[in-house]
């Protein structure tokens, strides 16, 4: 298509694009934060926006500059702060998913098949912690189909931001199905069937980590 | 069983899901004539047990519904006799309190103190958390004789997270533990992040009632695994008063 960038299909990522990531997920959740803090008090806390807010800007301070350290290494340092200044559910869920996509990832760069290995062991870290399957209201619901929508992207070989742009926009399509959900799992599943019609905290943040990434994929400044 | 009233309870049930619905909704979701729905909505509406949306002619819920809640709850023993003892617990711990009663395979909360620190809470009132993912549920079961005991052990006993134990063995192993200690811990068996510490409460027969335990952060009511010894004491000190209060004898660890 003229004016397309057509990727190398090989394109190769390194500690920048973690620290791309982080920076642009950090954006990301400041700008929404009232936002998720409004759905999350529908169902929850009403602390998501605000926990993942500083919970993000002190992982995106941990790795700011960092752009030279191993990838794997990056995501891990990210996933340990999440881990310890998100409270809730979330801190432990995404941290211990980031770390574990860093596990995986022992080079110095790394390509989009590896991303989608590294995605891969985020879902199956979140589903061994939480124990949630497609439909019970969370961010799986958000992930799962993202991962799918990412790995169709790298088979059609338009490249990694053309599949993140399909992972994200999956994601956004998971996030508002659960709107009609009844949550079957975390806090929100104690209010039983009041949790019907509103939409997921947990899967609008995912939505909005995936819209990160689909930003780190496209820039390369 | 008289059809009616089973009928008039199922819709409010279906109602109960908050959702606004029409005579015709009700009628396809319950498999009835509409002529029958009618009839039965407009009698629950003359005593205000669901009301009708003005604007879109749908039914909801009504006022009614309120009271006879507060009632169910007033007219609680435990619940109101827990209301000293939670606020006492919840300022002596810093953490908020829950008091829950047996119900079926779950443990319904009665009664919930907030954390006392200002924060957004939700009020949990009226939650129904299955009894093994609680420890609420934990401490009530551990006591239980042993034919509810088996009933309870059968489940089905959810997953509600990766840490929810749901093997009957290792579930029976955990109960005879909280026995002899007198103290159920649960560790984010329920809600990733959330942590219980709970003791049971017993009436005059040694028969467990409920149970009263604090709720929080797990990072802060199990710091490095395990609960601290004054929360335990704090708890345990609850659950004593409210058995005493209610003329209650806590049978003896290795009753059975």
């Amino acid at each position: 298509m003229p004016g397309e960038r057509v990727e190398h299909k090989d394109r190769l990522l390194d500690g920048s694009f973690v620290v791309r990531w982080t920076r642009e997920a950090a954006r990301a959740i400041h700008d929404q934060r009232d936002y998720l803090t409004q759905l999350d008090a529908a169902i929850g806390d009403a602390d998501h926006g605000l926990n993942m807010d500083r919970g993000f800007a002190a992982a995106f301070g941990k790795v700011e500059g960092d752009g030279d350290r191993p990838p794997g290494e990056l995501l891990e340092t990210v996933g340990t702060t999440l881990v310890l200044s998100v409270g809730g559910a979330a801190g432990p869920l995404y941290g211990s998913a980031l770390r574990q996509m860093g596990r995986g990832i022992d080079a110095a760069t790394f390509d989009a098949e590896g991303l989608l290995v590294a995605l891969r062991a985020a879902l199956e870290e979140i589903q061994r912690l939480g124990a949630a399957q497609l439909g019970d209201k969370t961010m799986v619901d958000a992930l799962s189909p993202a991962i799918e929508a990412f790995e169709r992207g790298l088979r059609s070989g338009r490249g990694l931001a053309a599949a993140a742009g399909k992972a994200r926009a999956a994601a956004e399509e998971g996030m508002r199905a659960t709107i009609p959900m009844q949550a079957r799992k975390g806090r929100a599943s104690y209010l039983g069937q009041r949790s019907v019609g509103h939409q997921d905290p947990g899967a609008t943040s995912t939505a909005l980590l995936l819209g990160a990434l689909e930003r780190a994929s496209e820039d390369e400044a | 069983m008289i059809q009616s009233v089973r009928r008039a309870s199922a819709i409010l049930r279906e109602l109960g899901s908050g959702h606004r619905l029409g005579v015709t909704e009700l009628a396809e979701r319950l498999g009835l004539a509409k002529a029958t729905v009618y009839g039965l909505v407009r009698s629950l509406e003359a005593d205000a047990l669901v009301e009708r949306d003005l604007e879109t002619g749908k039914y909801r819920l009504g006022p009614a519904l309120l009271q006879l809640g507060n009632a169910f709850l007033d007219g609680h023993e435990l619940r109101a006799r827990s209301l000293l003892w939670a606020d006492s617990l919840a300022g002596r711990t810093s953490e908020a309190v829950r008091v829950g009663v047996p119900s079926g395979l779950n443990v319904l909360i009665v009664h919930h103190v907030f954390r006392p620190d200002n924060s957004v809470q939700i009020l949990e009132v009226g939650a129904a958390i299955p009894w093994h993912a609680s420890a609420l549920g934990k401490a009530i079961a551990a006591s239980r004789d042993d034919e509810t005991l088996g009933m309870l052990l059968d489940g089905p006993l959810a997953k509600l997270t990766g840490r929810t134990l749901v093997d009957p063995r290792l579930l029976r192993r955990a109960l005879v533990a909280i026995r002899r200690t007198g103290i159920a811990v649960e560790d984010q068996e329920a809600v990733i992040g959330e942590a219980e510490i709970s003791a049971a409460i017993f009436d005059h027969d040694g028969h467990p009632v409920g149970a009263i335990g604090v709720a929080g952060p797990v990072e802060r009511l199990l710091p490095q695994g395990s609960a601290s010894g004054d929360v335990v004491g704090a708890v345990k000190e609850a659950a004593r008063g409210l058995t005493r209060d209610l003329g209650g004898v806590r049978r003896f660890a290795g009753h059975r």
